[in-house]
């Protein structure tokens, strides 16, 4: 079948079903808008009180359009923290309709900062495995060093898992870190750690909002198997300028942000950096110690007129670590995201992207003389076009494409005396897809769609296709109740070389070629949602059972950094993952927070590896529990803490020795058959709001990593004894005791 | 990457470490075959042991009643004569550079073969000690073995470091797959991290230089990559790959030796 027949055969029978409901109708369509700062508001839910089947949500750009028979209507427009508006039309005509909603916090102070975009969300959408998360969650839950953090509130989600103490590598549902698509205002971030892990690369005072779809995705989304992590830049106040930023222990950061044409566009600009290096060099052993890092986020929008809006957001980070003139490197990633967004007519939204994504790694060696380097670097070129068509109040249709352009050189070494053989590889890869948010009768909700994704490598004159279709279903048993259903095949085309289990920034990408084939990935779940106490309490569970083939793993001895060819040292196999997921969650009063919980199994079969029997996979964890706690105390003081507690990764200990050329060796018996020991760990966290003056507002906060001071292990190696050589020591590391913080944040 | 994590610790202030004591699975006790021929003067020894449960602190198996035989692509094979201790000696065989090696033991009623070709002599010209300051004032040495690799790619070297004649008990292993028939500038990386290890002046350094072959050379980088990371670092520990037939642990090894000595300033 070639492809221009398949894409009219899949537009087709997308469109079909929907085509079949024929009316004389008129369409509402407009933009949701925060009142205080302008922005626009994404995922608020659109709802008519007469009809309780008609009902969307607004788009990324905040738009959204329903369309009805003529008649008289009250639209209500609902958002998490937010106060409700109800806004009664006549609709004669088309009609536009552009809304602004007020913080609720200046109406009451019960304070929702559990995300959710309307109180029963989770039993009338068709999404599965996705969780939302306002930047507003985060800055209340503890972290070490006081710097909050994205990506570790995610790692407190059920089935979204830390890879180890301190890292910022997180696995889904029993994928390896290199299976999540981390996309910053659409473009790929490929890899979201700062100081090998410790830090996330989103500075959150720039970050408007995130969502992780945890295998379900819709259609638009593809490239990785596990997850997709979508954040949002803020687009900036575009009433007043404002200033805000942070002090903290480790790092400070600024942002400034205001209107370009008042209420019609903005721009914001943050910083972050971190200077714990600046205060280390004062003292003389540390004299010659570089160690920062730093993230410069900047977006702007502007009106062009009533239809077409213009977005251009751009992020730069980079980690800087030396050491005299003996030892360098750097690494970070930069993007930009130029997006055109055009209301083309009250029913069909346009969105066309043109993104560019890079990460660089470079690490310098001096010895005797003698400068050595290694980098390795992927850089993208991206061009997105997506459709959303408001067909009518039960089908939305979501369609386009994506062609990314891959430059990907993996580490390569340069230096005095180094002939390098290694060359870029190149990549092309395509996706076309669509997909149909449907609601045929008032408690099903089913969300469809295909992908059909190829990836061309020039070098070798090669193209794989994969057909990837998509499904969730709800079904909404009670008023309190619903079931959910889903299917999902995910496919991948660049692989991870990575010889850490946390995330390196000496890890390297490579792209499917002759022998790498796509990584494919078949993801069924099955959810209950029941809400209690007037949807105060939410209660949500998922069961999964996820199948991948074509895994890659490294042969024994594989030093991936300077072997010449590094696909003569990989080994392919298949992985599958199973497990539970719940989490039970309090969205209203003074107390709020979650419980989650997963128990999961995750195993991998390689041709060459532990006899090619299946084994677990490193990031295989039985139990995960997380508490997350925030109390209102008082108006102006907030308390909260959370515990965690996981099952230790699996890991391989020896079982023997041996005596070898006067050398003691290890023996090894089966791959991963071996727990660390299992990680807890309570954080406890204030803030103080302190009254404000005019403008001027701050706020304290004081933060105690590892309350109780577990010991955590971080790694463990085996040694000699030092006065009975005979005997084996295994020497556990642990870090992080104890961590006190504080930190200052202010806005004008 | 030790480094990093070195720099990050005195940064922050805070890691700690103590012995954990860990229940082990249940051991498999293997043969163990170490088997080495030089270009130096004979005899050769071949040792065969077995391997112990990691917690015992009992000594090793020894297997003496084995038969074992070394032949070359040259036409001589001999058998071996046992010395007792697991022990058995060569009395007659010349190690040539550029000859291929067959060993054949034959213990508890199994077969063991392994193959291994001794390359051409590198020489090995010196030892280069360069001292450096790293974190704070402590004088660090680097230990640069002096040698030019031929123009031919594929060569390994290990070497086998003593200091103040104490073997070190770590993996040294090079080779030319970044930098190819230039002289060797790249330090050995020799783990200090304990503090007993710490290299001080006048610290006399041994170091003999082996030019093995490349599966020799795999079975070290292997132990190498290991000892650097360990359970919860990088590389999943294994047994490394050999050249040994039939599951027997070890490795056979045709290579030249050559040693210096120096002392630190």
């Amino acid at each position: 079948m070639t492809s221009t027949k398949f894409i009219k055969q899949l537009i087709f029978c997308t469109l079909i079903t929907p085509l079949l409901s024929k009316a004389q109708n008129f369409t509402i369509s407009g933009t949701v808008k925060e009142s205080s700062s302008g922005e626009t508001l994404t995922g608020v839910t659109v709802s008519v009180v007469e009809r309780p089947r008609a009902g969307v949500t607004t788009n990324d750009y905040g738009f959204y359009s329903i369309t009805l028979p003529k008649g008289t209507y009250t639209l209500r427009f609902s958002y998490v923290g937010r106060k409700q508006e109800l806004v009664p039309i006549q609709l004669e005509s088309n009609l536009t309709l552009n809304t602004k909603l007020t913080d609720e916090k200046e109406a009451s102070m019960t304070e929702v900062v559990v995300s959710a975009k309307k109180d029963n969300d989770n039993l009338t959408k068709a999404s599965m495995g996705t969780e939302v998360l306002n930047m507003k969650t985060a800055s209340k839950i503890p972290v070490v060093f006081g710097e909050k953090d994205l990506v570790k509130t995610l790692q407190l989600m059920p089935g979204v898992k830390s890879n180890g103490e301190g890292a910022n590598g997180f696995s889904v549902r029993g994928g390896a870190t290199d299976q999540n698509l981390i996309l910053l205002d659409e473009a790929p971030v490929y890899n979201a750690s700062h100081l090998l892990g410790f830090f996330s690369t989103f500075n959150s005072d720039a970050i408007k909002d995130a969502t992780i779809i945890k295998g379900n995705s819709p259609a638009q989304f593809g490239g990785r198997l596990s997850s997709v992590l979508d954040v949002h830049m803020k687009e900036g106040n575009n009433k007043e300028y404002q200033t805000s930023g942070g002090i903290g222990l480790i790092s400070s950061r600024l942002t400034v942000e205001g209107p370009i044409q008042k209420e019609k566009s903005s721009f914001i600009i943050s910083g972050r950096r971190t200077y714990a290096d600046l205060f280390a060099r004062l003292s003389s052993d540390l004299k010659n110690v570089k160690l920062y890092f730093y993230d410069l986020n900047a977006k702007a929008n502007l009106y062009i007129n009533k239809k077409n809006k213009l977005y251009f957001s751009g992020y730069f980070g980079q980690d800087v670590l030396s050491v005299n003139k003996l030892f360098g490197s750097k690494w970070g990633n930069s993007t930009a995201t130029l997006r055109w967004n055009s209301i083309i007519s009250s029913k069909l939204f346009s969105n066309t992207s043109l993104i560019y994504s890079n990460y660089d790694f470079n690490v310098g060696f001096q010895s005797d003389g003698v400068e050595t380097n290694y980098n390795s670097h992927i850089k993208d070129l991206n061009l997105k076009q997506d459709f959303s068509y408001y067909l009518n109040s039960s089908n939305t249709i979501r369609f386009g494409f994506n062609v990314i352009h891959h430059t990907i050189t993996p580490t390569k070494a340069e230096g005095t005396g180094i002939i390098s053989t290694k060359k870029s590889q190149k990549g092309l890869e395509n996706a076309i897809y669509a997909s149909n948010s449907w609601k045929p009768s008032d408690n099903l909700n089913i969300d469809y769609g295909l992908r059909f994704s190829f990836y061309n490598v020039p070098d070798s004159n090669k193209t794989y296709y994969n057909l990837e279709p998509r499904i969730t279903a709800n079904f909404r048993l009670s008023n309190t109740e619903s079931i959910k259903l889903g299917y999902a095949r995910n496919t991948q085309n660049l692989h991870l070389m990575s010889n850490s289990t946390g995330g390196s920034p000496t890890d390297q990408w490579i792209g499917n070629s002759f022998k790498i084939k796509p990584e494919i990935a078949d993801q069924v779940s099955l959810g209950y949602s029941k809400n209690f106490n007037n949807d105060a309490l939410e209660l949500n569970t998922e069961v999964y059972y996820k199948t991948m083939q074509n895994q890659i793993d490294y042969k024994d001895g594989a030093d991936i950094n300077t072997v010449p060819n590094i696909e003569s040292e990989l080994l392919f196999g298949k992985g599958r993952a199973y497990g539970w997921e719940i989490l039970l969650k309090k969205k209203k009063g003074r107390l709020t927070g979650w419980i989650g919980y997963t128990l999961s199994k995750t195993e991998r079969k390689i041709d060459g590896i532990n006899n090619n029997q299946w084994y677990n996979a490193k990031q295989d964890r039985t139990h995960d529990l997380s508490i997350v706690a925030i109390y209102n105390l008082t108006p102006r003081w907030t308390l909260s803490g959370t515990f965690i507690y996981s099952t230790g990764n699996a890991v391989t200990f020896p079982t023997g020795k041996y005596i070898l050329n006067n050398q003691t060796i290890y023996q090894y018996n089966n791959r991963n058959a071996d727990r660390m020991a299992p990680t807890h760990r309570l954080d406890f966290s204030a803030t103080y709001e302190r009254p404000a003056r005019g403008r001027f507002q701050s706020s304290w906060s004081f933060g105690l990593y590892n309350v109780y001071g577990r010991q955590n292990p971080f790694s463990i190696t085996f040694k000699e004894n030092k006065n009975n050589p005979k005997q084996i020591d295994a020497v556990q590391t642990s870090l992080f005791q104890w961590i006190p913080s504080v930190t200052y944040n202010f806005k004008f | 990457m030790k480094n990093i994590i070195i720099i990050l610790t005195a940064l922050f202030l805070t890691s700690c470490e103590k012995t954990v004591t860990l229940s082990y699975k249940a051991n498999q006790s293997k043969i163990i075959i170490e088997g080495n021929v030089t270009d130096q003067p004979g005899p050769y020894l071949v040792k065969i042991t077995k391997s112990i449960p990691l917690s015992d602190t009992t000594s090793y198996p020894t297997i003496d009643n084995a038969t074992v035989t070394i032949s070359d692509d040259a036409g001589h094979a001999e058998t071996l004569t046992p010395q007792g201790n697991g022990q058995y000696r060569t009395t007659s065989l010349i190690g040539t550079e550029g000859r291929t090696y067959t060993l054949t033991v034959k213990a508890e009623n199994q077969t063991y073969t392994a193959q291994s070709t001794m390359p051409q002599r590198t020489p090995f010209d010196s030892i280069k000690i360069e001292q450096v300051t790293f974190i704070g004032k402590e004088i660090e040495y680097n230990i640069i073995p002096i040698y030019k690799d031929p123009i031919a790619k594929g060569n390994y070297y290990r070497f086998v470091l003593s200091v103040n004649d104490k073997l070190i008990n770590q993996h040294f292993i090079q080779n030319d797959d970044v930098r190819n028939g230039v002289t060797n500038t790249t330090r050995l990386e020799y783990n200090d991290d304990d503090d007993d290890k710490k290299l001080k002046a006048k610290d006399r350094i041994s170091i003999q230089m082996q030019c093995i072959d490349p599966k020799a050379g795999q079975y070290y980088t292997t132990l190498a990559l290991i000892a650097d990371s360990g359970p919860g670092g990088g590389t999943t520990p294994n047994n490394p790959p050999n050249n040994i037939s039939n599951g027997a642990l070890g490795l056979f090894s045709a290579h030249t030796e050559e040693t210096k000595t120096t002392t630190l300033p």
